[in-house]
């Protein structure tokens, strides 16, 4: 789930009037985004910055003078003198039947509300700062759904709200369409345009579905069996390819339990992630990860050793080249994979500690 | 190149091009993030042009696709500049303004005729005019690059060659526009920018400038050497002669240089090898010590991405065991041959060391980048600077850019009759590089379980292999074991493989020999023979 942005006037500007006063709006900006700017609280599911409108969910309806149906703002564009109500009493009796509509086909937690799970529920959210019109009978349809097959994604049907952002996120902005609506009616769901596992599929498990869906339908497998109340947050950046993608890595008891993007927007890779770094941390928590300083031994294999040891193994080793066949026979090799700091402390190690200026990086290029 | 060696604009400004010239990148695999941009541009309405020997992705959705031999873009190249020139659809004022050397460089492409680079590249003639009206009329227009690039005998001249068409058009110092190398890991930048060379201090100050040599002997307290070292690929042919002793932290050279069997070999020509990583690997077999480090997610710092954008590294967890992060063990390794070096307490203390010595970042600290939540872009001399998104608007940094004459000529390795296919390589979407980390991660080994080698349907069907099948891929320095994979994407003649597989390692195939002037391998073309396995037994 990710947050909207509020949008920034930059051009000649044309007025309207919402909720009773005079504002501001640049020619092709949606009523949204005047709401937005004006903090108004319009709940959404289906609307986010990096797709195309679609206008299906109904949650964003607001009343414009003039039109005899509710308008959804995220579609609606705004035009000079326009009057809008975002708050008025038709507009939250429709909110809450609407809401009470999706609560019937939604599946809930021991309060009665929408599920949550980490990744945030803004259905929960709507009704808990909205409210709900009726109680209607649970709806229970039957959907199939096929896309398990994948170490990382997880969709549950009965947490969707049929939004379609995750679709056309992987239409729009990933271009892979990996995944489609299927089924009618009551029956409809996300799937895979086969019903085959998502593996088997041209999806590039990249997340971007995980990212966008509204309600936490879908989910990273891997934190499925976290608390994600005690998730700890830390903002890094990614370690594997040059762009430097901005990511969040969600801790728990010392592990990596998700990684998620800081919202679009600010950052390089605007909200968006790959599979690398989304989902290739596995490493860091790995059995085989070296946890000792080990020398080698007479018999000719790796032995574990104290650190102490293992420095004064490696600088009486190294010295003792030095001495042998002068300094710049001795070779200093710095990694892409490391910091800044480290590298330049290499070069300071190689240069001022050794005396040589054999020491360069793994790749050049 | 323009003074200084990285993208000259931003990965932001992708969207608002009207024009992307892709060469020798698999974006979309390479650079996923990057390639969402570069689509998001597409959608809204800017052109694509793509050159690469393999049918990648982007070339489906392109406006232009060349399919060019591997190891000919300096003909390709070469006859773009031809028919800018020729056409007259140079920018006068810019070439006058900013660049010397025009003239020759206008001698140097007159025979350079797209129906000659056709001959040798393979692209038809009048694609290769196309490209070049397209790239030179259109205003707003980027060239993005990678290893499919540099990773060649003459890779050199194939960024020459890059540089030479942004300046004869006057792509450059502006907006959305520029010459774009991305680079392949977290921070190639960084350790460029850190000092991780052999002719450089930190900043790209010179070993061999008595200035700089100075400045550093009076902050480090110590003489320091003015003699330019031997670069990597020089290092590794030098192994068991010259170079006696090696120091490796975080690289696993023997999987990731070219030519295997004879990096394994140097490796045993060594008196002492102190290898510091997160994982044993092919390189730790050859080692006396071994360090364990943290990982990127256990440690402070800063990387430095390919749009030199410099950005913060947290500390999440903590490293197993008794790995320790990187920077430490260099200081303790520092003290305990007796220089004494500075008990740092926090890699910031480091970095703020290094901005002090090097002007083009001495405005970078990790104060400011807590507040800077996009990062820092130098150059960013000063703490009120705020970092340079576009460089060169002032013109290059270095005065008048010269243009460099370039000159096609045939890779080191061509196929003959005994190895009579092109092996080019590269890295896959779900692997990344040496294969330790994601090789861990479920989904790339549900993915892409083992080796593989793409070929066209055609050179399958000739030697009568399936698509699955386990051969014997062989070049003049060794054989690994690969399974087919038939791929619409692959040029009659050519094969590509992966570089990720420590137990098929393809760098047994590839050639050591170098660029003449950066000695960067020639991972890129090579000649090899495919055989299936039984027959390859008998
Ligand atoms: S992970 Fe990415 S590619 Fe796969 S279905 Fe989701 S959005 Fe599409
Ligand atoms: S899975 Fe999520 S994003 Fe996709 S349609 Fe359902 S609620 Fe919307
Ligand atoms: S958010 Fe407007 S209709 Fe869904």
């Amino acid at each position: 789930m990710s947050d909207l942005t509020v949008p920034i006037l930059t051009g000649p500007t044309l007025t309207l009037t919402l909720d009773g006063e005079q504002v501001h709006a640049q020619d092709g900006e949606t009523l949204l985004d005047v709401c937005r700017r004006a903090g108004k609280d319009v709940p959404t599911l289906c609307a986010e910055d990096r797709v195309d409108p679609m206008g299906s969910c109904r949650m964003c309806l607001v009343e414009v003078e003039g039109q005899r149906r509710l308008q959804p703002s995220c579609a609606f564009k705004v035009q000079a003198g326009q009057v809008v109500q975002t708050d008025s009493d038709k507009v939250q009796r429709h909110r809450q039947l609407l809401l009470s509509m999706y609560l019937a086909d939604h599946e809930l937690d021991e309060d009665d509300l929408p599920r949550e799970r980490g990744t945030g529920n803004l259905l929960r959210q709507h009704v808990l700062n909205h409210g709900t019109g009726p109680d209607l009978p649970p709806i229970n349809a039957p959907r199939e759904y096929r896309m398990e097959n994948n170490p990382y994604i997880h969709f549950d049907p009965g947490a969707c709200v049929l939004c379609n952002l995750c679709v056309r996120y992987c239409d729009e902005v990933e271009a892979v369409s990996a995944i489609t609506l299927a089924g009618r009616g009551a029956k409809t769901t996300i799937a895979t345009a086969d019903q085959k596992g998502l593996l088997d599929t041209t999806c590039e498990m990249c997340g971007g579905c995980i990212a966008v869906c509204p309600t936490g339908a879908m989910t990273e497998k891997p934190s499925l069996a976290s608390n994600f109340q005690e998730e700890k947050v830390v903002r890094s950046t990614c370690n594997f390819c040059g762009v430097g993608c901005q990511v969040n890595l969600h801790t728990q008891d010392n592990k990596i339990v998700r990684v998620t993007s800081p919202p679009p927007g600010e950052t390089v890779n605007d909200g968006n992630l790959c599979v690398k770094g989304r989902f290739s941390m596995e490493f860091v928590q790995h059995q085989d990860r070296l946890t000792e300083p080990l020398i080698r031994g007479k018999d000719g294999g790796l032995h574990p050793t104290s650190w102490e040891n293992a420095l004064k193994v490696a600088a009486e080793g190294l010295m003792a080249v030095r001495q042998k066949h002068g300094t710049d026979s001795l070779g200093f090799i710095s990694s892409s994979r490391c910091t800044g700091e480290e590298n330049y402390l290499l070069q300071k190690l190689s240069r001022a500690a050794f005396g040589t200026n054999n020491c360069h990086q793994c790749a050049a290029t | 190149m323009f003074g200084a060696g990285a993208m000259t604009n931003s990965i932001p400004e992708i969207r608002g091009t009207d024009l992307m010239f892709v060469i020798g990148s698999n974006t979309t695999e390479a650079h996923p993030i990057i390639a969402m941009e570069m689509k998001r541009a597409k959608k809204n309405g800017a052109k694509l042009i793509v050159a690469d020997p393999r049918r990648i992705w982007l070339a489906d959705i392109a406006d232009l696709y060349m399919q060019l031999k591997p190891g000919t873009d300096v003909a390709l190249l070469s006859a773009m500049m031809h028919v800018i020139v020729t056409e007259g659809l140079h920018d006068r004022e810019f070439v006058d303004k900013h660049t010397t050397g025009f003239e020759d460089l206008v001698a140097s492409v007159s025979e350079a005729t797209p129906e000659w680079a056709e001959g040798i590249t393979e692209v038809p003639a009048e694609d290769i005019r196309t490209a070049a009206r397209l790239y030179a009329t259109t205003e707003k227009a980027g060239i993005y690059y990678t290893l499919g690039i540099t990773e060649h005998s003459h890779g050199t001249d194939n960024v020459y060659g890059l540089a030479n068409l942004v300046l004869m058009t006057g792509h450059l110092g502006k907006e959305n526009c520029g010459m774009n190398p991305l680079r392949g890991q977290n921070n190639v930048q960084g350790a460029n920018d850190a000092g991780a060379s052999p002719i450089y201090y930190a900043g790209y100050q010179r070993v061999d400038d008595p200035v700089a040599q100075a400045k550093f002997e009076a902050a480090w307290g110590t003489e320091l050497s003015p003699t330019p070292g031997m670069n990597l690929n020089v290092m590794m042919k030098h192994m068991g002669g010259l170079i006696r002793g090696l120091f490796i932290m975080g690289e696993d050279i023997v999987l990731s240089e070219p030519n295997t069997e004879r990096v394994e070999a140097g490796m045993n020509g060594l008196d002492f090898v102190v290898v510091q990583d997160i994982f044993l690997n092919e390189t730790t077999r050859f080692a006396d010590v071994v360090f364990p480090a943290a990982c990127f997610a256990e440690k402070d710092g800063v990387f430095t991405n390919s749009d030199r954008r410099v950005q913060r590294v947290r500390k999440a967890v903590d490293a197993p065991g008794q790995a320790r992060p990187d920077w430490q063990i260099l200081v303790q390794l520092a003290q305990a041959v007796g220089y004494p070096m500075p008990d740092y307490q926090h890699p910031s203390e480091v970095y703020a060391e290094m901005a002090q010595l090097s002007p083009k970042f001495s405005g970078i600290s990790h104060e400011r980048l807590e507040d800077n939540v996009s990062g820092l872009q130098w150059p960013c001399p000063d703490p009120e600077h705020p970092g340079t998104v576009t460089m060169h608007s002032d013109g290059p940094i270095i005065g008048k850019a010269p243009f460099q004459t370039i000159a096609y000529r045939p890779s080191e390795e061509l196929p003959n009759s005994d190895f009579p296919l092109l092996l080019s390589t590269g890295r896959t979407l779900y692997h990344y590089n040496s294969g330790t980390q994601t090789r861990r991660a479920s989904g790339a080994v549900a993915k892409q379980p083992e080796n593989f080698i793409e070929i066209s349907r055609r050179d399958a069907r000739k030697r009568g292999l399936d698509d699955g099948q386990l051969v014997r891929v062989s070049s003049r320095r060794g054989t690994v074991i690969a399974a087919i994979n038939i791929s619409p994407r692959m040029k009659r003649g050519c094969v590509w493989m992966p570089l990720h597989f420590p137990e098929a390692n393809t760098n047994r195939l590839t050639n050591d020999v170098g660029d003449p002037v950066t000695q960067t391998a020639e991972f890129k073309v090579c000649a090899v023979r495919v055989q299936a396995l039984v027959q390859a037994a008998k």
